[in-house]
């Protein structure tokens, strides 16, 4: 999808008639997955996909209509659509209107973009399997090679003009050895810079290592958690509490700590579109620039992201993280922590009785202000004994709070690993390793 | 564009696919339309309309898969998609062991539809938003609700589905579901409650009908206070009990624990990377006790109003009834025409289905429904002389193989003697799988049983969310561990 395309398209419905303001808010991606299991070919697949999405304006009401076909006839359609719904609609006292660059700024893009990404082909998404399934052969291996160009615009009546894209190589593998599984992944927006048989031979090697897990008690204990598993932990702490709206609604910890300690003061958390380890477009869904925030700084809850209605109620500067959706309000979709000094071998070295997290599964907020989660371990867990690795256990399931985590984190890792979103293509997370003190393992399972 | 045009572009990418060499060859197009409403006390948050179209080709080719989609929809472009779905395959096929084979099926010549009494799209947005301002404008009345939220959702979807094999198949598909959501704030403490069900409500596969039959302002009173008096109720208890849990609860307790776990495709580590494995193999099969004789599980698409009702899959397979577990053995798996090839069964059950015409179909739950016991709740309460009954589900985790899980309900109450006692906030519960199943000594009758809907259900890479569907009725299980230690 080029600019031109975008514009015009989008230029069909600028000055709908009936309309006090429109925005059109545009996005494509073309991208390719390649998905192994036992070792080869499972799935494999390629698409090109848009959607045009049509805000409409009337007075204090606006409504929204998307469609995926660009051309004038159904980017009108859906136009008349959001009209007449916004019509139908009620007053919002609270709707901030469609923002100006005189009012917001113009935002300019990261242009995180690799044309060879951009181009890559199934024959070469097959030949970086090979290599993989090559790396794994003790094992079995399942993951996926994915590339991907992805695109995205908002322009709308009232000036605002913005245009970014990206690509994006992603890659996972989970090596099997039968009684036992390891994990490795990489990515980047270039696929030239993801090492996919170094990944899988990571994985391999830990599966190896987790063979003849034991079982351990349940309990608190000091951990290392791998930058997978820290940064699943982020993610989580990011769509629990980080959003102004959650803030203003009294569901996150901004609520009540906002200018308070909350963590270590080795932990700092921003959101920074324009780190190199992130991925992502220069604006949020209301065309505002996407600002670095600092939301832990130095231990301290700083303050949310925000879009411009919580912007305006909260009476602050708007920070550019308009998730696109009035419901759930901003969203932090590139978020670092800072590294700090150690390796992963000082950050074990530093633990006399605990356990090394390779990544967590399926995890969910029990608590949102106080950001406790469950989850399991999986993929390598480790007994660490005498600041060394001392061999597999079978998998916990934890009840932890974020924060409270942060608050009990005495190392941080040197290196700064980027981490793709598990679903979807939007966002990305970059962590180092931990070591927190005191992590509640609630139970065991049976592998 | 008509139905006839796009069977004509899906015709043309068979044709083309099967020129270019393809063994096999299908074509699916989607049409979709969708609305989505969310209420915040009186302010319209959400109102959002959608239409998308477009077209998938699914090809093998030496035995290997290859599957191309495309929103342009013009001769050239569905002719580009089949190519490319070729060109796939044959990069595939150079990193398989052995060619993909497809049990038989009747090249079906068929249509299909949601049967509707009152069409969702077609009642006027005043009516809608109208139907949902009055629920949260009566949540609204209590001073403890930081946040009265009401949602409505309908999504009409017409697949068009060909085959080189002569099926030709085309089916609509009609999924309307509306819910309510009081959030009660004091002192830095967050309770919610829902109605008829969390995560936006309840979803079936019908129109209007299935909204105004929900009354969501008669019972927005009722959810208002529960998330106000939440805010002072002692916490559920830590210890092992029986509990009871309602068919909300029960719903996400067999989605979690028995739906994923039965599928063919995990059990057979195609999904182990992402959403991950099963604890039952296939060696498991007709001799594994997943449960007491109490528990019934079928795999039903033919069962009616779920978000899991339909004629035929994504694959062309007519859906059917299939028994998963019977009086607490394990007898079948949610199969697909590959992995019913895979061990040996005759025919798939009809379990394929895909999120949208950009998605490869995967193995996904149609309804997967714990049949009824007898009884009412109240008799399964009345056999209680202590424990807790849950309701509402919260919160879902559960490991990568699908045994250890624990759940977190909305709201609880003591069981006392047979009868409902004090309210508690925080019910969780956690448990291993087959143990807790063998721990169902009761499920309640047909008069308490109703089909529910899960619409976000994530699977796959890319991922896929679905909508599918749960029968249930509240269950007992004895000697569950509650609360969470911290």
């Amino acid at each position: 999808m080029t600019r031109a395309e975008v514009r015009r398209a989008a230029e069909a419905v600028l000055d709908h008639p009936g309309a006090d303001a429109v925005e059109v808010v545009i996005g494509a991606a073309s991208s390719g997955v390649t998905r192994y299991a036992g070792s080869e070919i499972i799935q494999n697949i390629a698409r090109d996909e848009l959607q045009a999405f049509v805000r409409v304006v009337v007075g204090d009401r606006a409504a929204s209509a998307a469609t995926n076909q660009l051309d004038a006839g159904h980017m009108t359609t859906a136009a008349g659509a959001a009209l007449e719904a916004a019509r139908a609609s009620l007053p919002d006292p609270d709707f901030p209107g469609l923002p100006s660059p005189a009012e917001v700024g113009e935002a300019t893009p990261v242009g995180r973009w690799d044309d060879d990404t951009a181009a890559a082909s199934p024959a070469q998404r097959a030949e970086a399997v090979k290599e993989i399934v090559a790396a794994t052969a003790a094992g079995a291996a399942a993951g996926i090679y994915e590339t991907g160009a992805h695109a995205w615009a908002v322009i709308s009546s009232e000036g605002i003009d913005c245009f970014d894209a990206f690509t994006r190589c992603v890659m996972t593998c989970l090596a099997d050895v039968g009684d036992a599984t390891g994990w490795g992944d990489d990515s980047s927006h270039a696929l030239s810079e993801v090492d996919a048989a170094g990944a899988a031979r990571r994985a391999i090697a830990k599966a190896e290592a987790s063979r003849g897990a034991t079982d351990a008690e349940p309990g608190s204990y000091d951990v290392v958690l791998e930058p997978v598993a820290a940064g699943t932990l982020l993610d989580y702490l990011s769509y629990a509490g980080f959003g102004a709206k959650q803030m203003l609604e009294g569901e996150s910890f901004f609520a009540e700590r906002r200018g308070q300690g909350v963590a270590d003061p080795s932990v700092t958390i921003v959101d920074d579109v324009r780190h190199p380890r992130s991925v992502g477009i220069g604006f949020d869904f209301e065309g505002l620039p996407r600002q670095r925030v600092a939301v832990i700084d130095g231990g301290v809850a700083t303050g949310p992201v925000s879009d411009l209605r919580s912007a305006r109620k909260l009476g602050e500067p708007p920070t550019g993280h308009s998730s696109g959706s009035t419901e759930f309000g901003a969203y932090a979709a590139n978020i670092i922590m800072e590294p700090g000094h150690q390796d992963l071998e000082e950050l074990i070295a530093g633990v006399e009785e605990g356990f090394l997290v390779t990544r967590f599964h399926y995890v969910n907020i029990l608590d949102r202000p106080t950001t406790l989660l469950t989850g399991m371990t999986r993929d390598g867990t480790f007994r660490i004994s005498g600041g060394e690795v001392a061999g597999p256990v079978r998998n916990f399931r934890f009840a932890q709070s974020v924060l409270e985590a942060l608050a009990n984190v005495r190392g941080v890792g040197r290196d700064l690993v980027a981490l793709a979103p598990e679903f979807g293509s939007f966002g990305s997370t970059a962590a180092p390793a931990l070591r927190v003190d005191g992590f509640h393992f609630a139970s065991t399972t049976s592998h | 564009m008509s139905g006839g045009e796009l069977g004509g572009l899906l015709a043309d990418a068979i044709d083309a696919a099967t020129g270019d060499g393809a063994a096999y060859a299908d074509a699916r197009s989607v049409e979709s339309q969708r609305q989505s409403l969310s209420v915040n006390g009186p302010t319209v948050e959400t109102l959002d309309y959608g239409d998308s179209t477009g077209l998938g080709v699914r090809v093998l080719v030496a035995g290997a898969w290859g599957y191309a989609a495309t929103s342009k929809l013009s001769r050239d472009d569905a002719v580009r998609a089949a190519r490319t779905a070729v060109e796939i395959a044959h990069a595939s096929a150079t990193v398989t062991s052995a060619p993909v084979e497809l049990v038989p099926e009747p090249a079906h010549q068929s249509e299909w539809s949601t049967p509707v009494k009152k069409d969702p799209l077609a009642v006027p947005l005043e009516d809608k938003l109208a139907l949902l301002t009055d629920a949260t404008r009566e949540m609204g009345r209590r001073n403890e609700i930081r946040s009265a939220r009401a949602t409505m959702d309908v999504v009409k979807q017409q697949t068009s589905f060909l085959s080189s094999e002569g099926a030709s198949i085309r089916q609509t598909i009609v999924h309307t579901g509306a819910g309510i959501e009081a959030t009660a704030v004091a002192d830095g403490e967050v309770q919610q409650r829902s109605y008829p069900g969390s995560f936006r409500g309840h979803l079936g596969a019908g129109g209007y009908e299935l909204i105004e039959a929900m009354d969501l302002a008669g019972n927005a009173a009722q959810t208002a206070d529960e998330a106000a008096a939440l805010l002072v109720a002692p916490e559920c208890p830590s210890r092992v009990t029986t509990v009871v849990l309602d068919g909300h609860q029960v719903m996400l307790q067999v989605h979690e624990s028995v739906g994923h776990p039965t599928e063919l495709d995990r059990v057979l580590g195609m999904e182990a990377a992402f959403a991950g494995t099963s604890f039952v193999g296939i060696e498991d099969l007709d001799r594994f006790h997943y449960g007491s004789e109490a528990v019934n599980i079928t795999s039903d698409p033919t069962s009616p109003g779920g978000l899991g009702s339909y004629g035929f899959d994504d694959e062309g397979v007519e859906g059917r009834r299939a028994d998963l577990i019977r009086e607490g053995v394990l007898v079948g798996f949610q199969t697909s025409r590959e992995t019913a090839a895979k061990v040996g069964a005759a025919r798939s059950n009809g379990t394929m289905r895909a999120e949208g015409w950009e998605n490869f179909p995967l193995i996904r739950m149609p309804n997967i429904n714990l049949l009824p016991g007898e009884g009412s709740l109240d008799d399964l309460l009345a056999d209680v002389d202590d424990g807790i009954f849950m309701a509402t589900n919260k919160s879902w985790s559960i490991d990568d193989k699908r045994k250890n899980f624990q759940f977190g309900c909305e709201i609880a109450w003591e069981i006392k003697n047979g009868r409902l006692g004090r309210m508690l906030k925080d019910p969780r519960y956690t448990g291993i799988t087959p143990v807790f199943w063998g721990s169902c000594d009761a499920v309640a009758g047909p008069e308490e049983w109703r089909m529910w809907g899960t619409p976000n259900c994530g699977k796959g890479q890319p991922g896929q969310t679905m909508r599918v569907g749960h029968g249930t009725s509240p269950a007992r299980f004895r000697n569950v561990s509650t609360g969470v230690s911290t």
